[in-house]
């Protein structure tokens, strides 16, 4: 039967494993980011950076197979009842790219495309391994998602568990209620398990279109904005689709809150529309001088895009973990 | 006939630079709206109870003639697959002067565009199928088939997205019109920009 202290125990037995794995995982990580720019650093040893790209890609790869572990086990552990009629609702389907696995997701993808880009491979893999590097390090040092993870989740379950082992009945159904519209509108909603992965995706691509930016901003070589352009087309398809998605679940699952117009909502239409702006501009490139003025849309875009990001920390909202 | 050709390639480079112009002021629309709302989340106690109802009004009414001014470009861009340039001038001077005149009578902003949007996505509607069964005379910059159908697609998702804003958000056929302009668009970026060779 199913007791808050028999969930509670089981979450500790899986948690503690976790952290086991977690530990011996942030370490291996860590020394292949070393690894990657040592070799990204000194230009005679370049020729193994792929492998040691490859390497950290794997790392990665290994460490997110544990956390499809975790969730799985959250799915069968962190159930819901009903503290009235004491019938399960429903186990959490928590997706695999929130709160401290956001960076995680994000550095695999970049580590991935630094991995296996071909077109200016030579000038692109050091920059996107850098990047990579960058955002692996944010996410075992920041995201912590072995050690600390799902804050947001565990601080709500946490609480549902205690109300409904405190005796109260009002406070427990007082915390069901809030934590199961989180469960069907957030954590299980189909939605979450495809705007996210697709935004990230389209993120992954736009940052090797910026580094191809940079590229032929400083060589000013046609062939760097032509790999821009078709990294950039190539994210911008996940990132129409990511957020069309989007609005109908926000307007059943936001109705009477205030989201339009956020913070969060804000910035992601303003980097889809410079996207949208720098892929028009494009068709028009062979005028005379326009590759400065695509070159600038395309560097705002990724700016806007960096600025959507940290706006979820940054600013408070409806979309917002500020 | 050249003189037509260049300037019908001025023209397309006019509304090119007219909507990436629009786009950009409403990206910077959405940076300053934001700087205000952390400053505003920072200082002003309570401030998503008290004014974020009127920040939302606020930024309605600056973004408004901006999306207007997008939707006329984007129903300038329409005919211009189909018509010579001189007809051209005419369907997009009629099209505008149907959506004041629709406008004026009802006393709604909102329909004037919806009527406008309306007859754009009509003639979008027959670019598309035109372009589809391979008929001459529609002039793109890009080249392919599938590029030029991406093209029209795309241009047809952003009207039914921008009729669903203006003219159809109590309608029960919104969340439909939603989805189809979703299908347009995302079909239509595909097809545009992965059929081209770069």
């Amino acid at each position: 039967m199913l007791t808050p202290a028999s969930i509670t125990a089981d979450l500790d037995g899986v948690l503690r494993t976790l952290a086991s794995l977690g530990r011996v995982l942030d370490i291996a990580i860590l020394g292949a980011c070393i690894g990657v720019l040592l070799l990204a650093a000194v230009p005679r040893l370049r020729q193994h950076l792929k492998a040691a790209t490859g390497v950290l890609a794997v790392t990665l790869a290994v460490g997110e197979v544990v956390l499809v572990w975790f969730h799985l086990r959250l799915w069968q552990i962190c159930q819901l009842v009903d503290p009235l009629t004491g019938q399960v609702s429903g186990s959490y389907a928590v997706p695999l790219w929130i709160e401290s696995e956001k960076l995680f997701v994000w550095a695999l993808l970049v580590a991935a495309i630094a991995f296996g880009v071909r077109r200016h491979e030579d000038d692109l893999r050091p920059m996107l391994a850098v990047a990579a590097v960058a955002l692996a390090t944010g996410a075992v040092l920041l995201g912590k998602p072995f050690t600390e993870p799902l804050p947001d989740f565990f601080a709500q379950y946490s609480s549902y568990l205690a109300a409904w082992g405190s005796g109260s009945a009002d406070m427990a159904y007082q915390a069901f209620r809030g934590a199961e519209a989180s469960r069907l509108y957030y954590y299980n909603a189909w939605y979450m398990w495809v705007h996210p992965p697709l935004l990230f995706l389209s993120y992954g691509a736009f940052v090797a279109s910026f580094a191809a930016t940079l590229l032929m901003i400083v060589r000013k070589r046609s062939s760097y904005e032509q790999t821009a352009y078709r990294w950039a087309r190539f994210g911008y398809l996940p990132l129409t689709l990511g957020m069309v998605v989007g609005m109908p679940w926000a307007i059943i699952a936001w109705s009477g809150d205030a989201w339009w117009w956020s913070g969060k909502v804000n910035m992601s239409l303003m980097m889809w529309v410079m996207y949208t702006a720098y892929l028009h501009s494009r068709l028009y490139l062979r005028r005379r001088g326009m590759w400065r003025v695509v070159a600038l849309i395309a560097v705002l875009s990724f700016v806007a895009l960096v600025l959507t990001y940290v706006t979820t920390y940054l600013v408070p909202g409806a979309h917002s973990v500020a | 006939m050249a003189e037509e050709t260049r300037a019908r390639a001025s023209w397309d480079f006019s509304l090119m630079v007219a909507t990436v112009g629009l786009l950009g002021a409403l990206g910077l629309q959405s940076l300053l709206g934001t700087l205000y709302a952390w400053w505003a989340y920072r200082t002003v106690p309570g401030w998503e109870q008290t004014g974020y109802a009127g920040f939302i009004d606020v930024m309605n009414a600056i973004a408004a003639p901006v999306v207007i001014a997008l939707i006329v470009v984007m129903g300038l861009c329409v005919p211009k697959r189909m018509f010579a340039r001189k007809a051209l001038m005419g369907v997009s001077a009629g099209m505008i002067a149907a959506g004041v005149t629709v406008g004026a009578v009802s006393g709604s902003l909102a329909t004037g565009l919806a009527v406008y949007l309306a007859l754009s996505a009509l003639i979008q509607v027959a670019v598309v199928v035109l372009t589809l069964a391979g008929a001459g005379g529609l002039t793109y910059i890009t080249e392919g088939r599938v590029a030029k159908a991406g093209s029209g697609m795309l241009h047809l998702g952003f009207i039914i997205f921008a009729l669903v804003v203006v003219g159809m958000q109590d309608s029960s056929l919104m969340m439909p019109a939603f989805m189809l302009s979703g299908v347009l668009l995302t079909g239509g970026s595909a097809m545009s920009f992965y059929a081209r060779g770069r």
